[in-house]
């Protein structure tokens, strides 16, 4: 039997971390860290103890810290489970949110969108990294200028585009102006193909690889964390992507969640609005995200310390 | 490369067939009777309602489906003016009087005369007034009435009782720009400081209020001011344009309304109405609950969001008197139109009248929500919203008395609205004077002479 010495001496001897380590600089450090932390909970904890209020109360304590007149029925409501008189009775009103049909929309249309820039934009930003073909510079400096076009000056030619095409209100529509790529996941993966040492890709070159399977075969396994990076910031940014989806993906069969929670939360005017139902809503929405910064947060990190982006 | 070449090429190629697809033209439109009729309308609170009616039309027409969506207030009319350009607008939807002739004077939607005419209804089935609010300035009718609203003061019931102030004298309240008569008094009254000192008590803190006597939403009016101020102008016998309908020279200049919003400004001063910044996000039925106003004036509409508030006890009474001595209300009627680019005008006009008849307004009257536009019906309604424990009477008194004045349909309305919005809120917010309301007005009438 192999046993094993707890008994482990401080690695570390520095003065500051000896005998507790509670100097007042670190105290300080530590509060300063807590209160950030707070301030930066603390909406999600407002929106929580909204989402468990009853609708119906909620103002006779707006600013108790606990849930007025606790219930589940916002998030009962929200997903589809409340009848419509439960609904009311607790301050919602007729106006239901198809939760799973929008998820849906949101989830296929991020996906799609991440799928396409990074796979385009990840071909793009090797032709403009490993390859030499004449003009390239000048189209590079092109596509980055195409980074300072603030995205409204675009939108209304491109809801034109899609009018014509015939599209509105079609997830073709929702996805294709971002599903090619933009020059910011081109720059993004550029940067970091540069880096790569070209004796690697020589000796492939020597071995008969031509480009394709050197960039399938190399670049891409030797890329996998900023090729994550990327997905994970494209899929965010589609998930919130907020404008575009309202104005070509309205209808309720392709509408995302961020335009049906718009929509819910402009009903009557002047009218009492579901504050706890929107919050719950909201909530859940956010869920998706959250989980994929879960799975995927380490490699982030990893991946913009490894690439030396700051 | 030559695989990028021919994914490319292949993109290309499949996105051909929809580059050629010619649209149809907007106004073409086409008179099916068969099909699904998409049908917008903004209030959740009435969708339950409407669904009915929905399940009783098709049950009885069974070669058409109704699609009912609800789009928020907020997102309705950008939405609305996207799906016109983008040819995917609603075959019905419910129109509001300030928004039609936008529509109108750019062939949006169908004109009924002939219809109604052919198939009926009998326009004498609607209360009085409500059915002429759809009748253009080109003399044609747009829509057929479905409801119709006035104004009324919602208060706390028992901070009234608290401040000695009995319902018989909110029933009778007068009202005149100089001293604001009892109705300030009331607001007065109802306002409590910090301290609980009240407004019309010495050593009141305007600074710092716990309770305002009368709340402010946001934005603060507009251009009608529907329930925020055209009640008190037009017992000075002012009057938003030249006419009722259709107007195209608007009397912002005029002293009785710059009078009268200079009284009503003078309430934040005076510590009786919140700043406007105060009402950004809050809708006035949370701040009542919040027992941060007493009293706020709103639309007959949200008598049912009012009547659901747990935790207080209202009451509801009718506009102040004012100088001349008489009191008013605006009152509006919304009305479902027929897109002119429909392609199933035939079933889209079956519904139409279907929404307008008796049976279903019968069902939306027992939804307790709003008052139907079919005379028939108006005592259901009263009576079901008068069940959930507020008396409507203070609403719709203004029409059995003759003192409601209709909501002011006029061309340009959002750039009006607009206009008066911005020049509002800074008066409002005390960044400008009251006679600045004459600027604002002239750049609005210059919206006519421009064309």
């Amino acid at each position: 039997m192999v046993t094993v010495d707890t008994a482990v001496a401080p690695t570390s001897s520095t003065p500051g971390q000896e005998a507790g380590g509670l100097t007042p600089g670190r105290v300080l450090a530590w509060a300063c860290l807590i209160a950030i932390i707070a301030i930066t909970l603390f909406p999600f904890y407002w929106m929580l103890r909204t989402a468990l209020s009853n609708g119906t109360t909620l103002a006779t304590a707006g600013t108790s810290w606990l849930p007025v007149d606790f219930t589940w029925g916002a998030f009962r409501r929200v997903l589809g489970l409340a009848t419509l008189e439960e609904a009311q009775a607790e301050g919602g009103t007729g106006s239901a949110v198809d939760f799973w049909v929008y998820l849906r929309n949101s989830v296929l249309v991020a996906s799609l969108i991440t799928a396409g820039q990074v796979f385009f934009g990840a071909l793009a930003a090797y032709a403009f990294a490993r390859m030499r073909w004449p003009g390239r510079d000048a189209v590079f400096f092109v596509l980055l200028t195409a980074l300072m076009v603030p995205p409204i000056f675009t939108q209304l030619p491109n809801f034109l585009l899609m009018r014509d095409l015939g599209l509105i209100n079609t997830y073709a529509a929702l996805v294709l102006p971002f599903f090619f790529m933009t020059p910011f996941a081109v720059f993004f993966l550029r940067q970091f193909f540069l880096g790569i040492s070209r004796e690697i890709e020589e000796a492939a070159r020597l071995d008969g690889a031509g480009h394709v399977r050197t960039f399938f075969q190399l670049i891409v396994p030797m890329s996998w964390g900023p090729i994550t990076t990327l997905a994970l910031l494209q899929y965010v940014q589609a998930w919130n992507e907020y404008f575009w989806p309202l104005l070509v993906g309205s209808e309720r069969s392709v509408r995302t969640l961020t335009v049906a929670l718009g929509v819910f939360r402009s009903q009557t005017p002047q009218g009492s609005l579901d504050w706890p139902g929107l919050m719950a809503a909201t909530l859940i929405a956010a869920l998706p995200v959250l989980l994929l910064f879960i799975a995927f947060g380490r490699k982030i990190v990893d991946s913009i310390g490894f690439s030396g982006i700051k | 490369m030559r695989r990028l070449t021919v994914i490319a090429t292949a993109v290309l190629v499949a996105l051909l067939p929809a580059c050629t697809v010619e649209r149809p033209p907007a106004e073409s439109g086409g008179w099916d009777d068969t099909g699904e009729v998409t049908y917008w309308m903004w209030d959740a609170n009435q969708l339950p309602a409407y669904q009915q009616c929905a399940t009783d039309f098709e049950a009885s027409n069974p070669d058409i489906d109704i699609a009912i969506e609800q789009v928020g207030w907020d997102y309705y009319w950008g939405r609305m003016l996207t799906s016109f350009v983008a040819n995917s607008a609603p075959d019905v939807f419910v129109n509001h009087t300030s928004k039609y002739g936008d529509y109108t004077s750019r062939g949006l939607i169908e004109p009924l005369d002939e219809l109604i005419a052919r198939d009926g209804p009998d326009l004498s089935q609607f209360v009085e007034g409500t059915g002429d609010l759809w009748v253009g300035d080109d003399g044609k009718r747009y829509g057929l009435p479905k409801d119709f609203d006035a104004v009324g003061l919602f208060y706390n019931a028992t901070m009234a009782q608290d401040a000695g102030i009995t319902p018989e004298q909110m029933q009778n309240l007068t009202w005149n720009p100089q001293d604001g008569g009892t109705y300030e008094d009331v607001l007065a009254r109802l306002s409590v400081d910090v301290n609980g000192v009240r407004g019309d008590e010495p050593g009141f803190d305007p600074r710092n209020v716990a309770t305002y006597g009368l709340g402010i939403t946001y934005p603060p009016g507009g251009g009608s001011g529907q329930t925020q101020w055209s009640f008190l102008t037009a017992t000075l016998g002012w009057s938003h344009t030249e006419k009722p309908l259709w107007g195209t020279r608007f009397n912002y200049d005029d002293p009785r309304f710059q009078d009268t919003i200079a009284w009503w400004r003078s309430l934040i001063d005076k510590g009786y109405m919140p700043p406007v910044e105060q009402a950004v996000g809050n809708e006035p039925s949370q701040l009542m609950q919040a027992g941060r106003v007493a009293l706020v004036t709103e639309g007959s509409w949200n008598i049912s969001t009012f009547a659901k508030l747990g935790g207080i006890e209202l009451a509801t009474a009718p506009t102040p008197i004012g100088p001349r001595g008489f009191r008013a209300a605006m009152t509006n009627s919304l009305a479902d139109s027929i897109a002119a680019g429909s392609p199933n005008k035939g079933a889209a006009w079956k519904w139409v009248r279907y929404l307008a008849s008796p049976e279903c307004q019968s069902v939306v009257a027992q939804g307790g929500v709003v008052v139907p536009a079919v005379a028939s019906v108006v005592p259901v309604a009263e009576a079901a919203i008068g069940a959930q424990g507020l008396d409507i009477t203070p609403f719709t008194r203004h029409l059995r008395e003759g003192t409601a004045f209709p909501f002011p349909a006029a061309h340009h309305a959002a750039d009006v609205d607009s206009i008066m919005e911005a020049a509002t809120e800074r008066v409002m917010g005390g960044s400008a004077d009251v006679s600045s309301l004459t600027a604002a007005n002239e750049e609005v009438n210059a919206l006519f002479t421009q064309g």
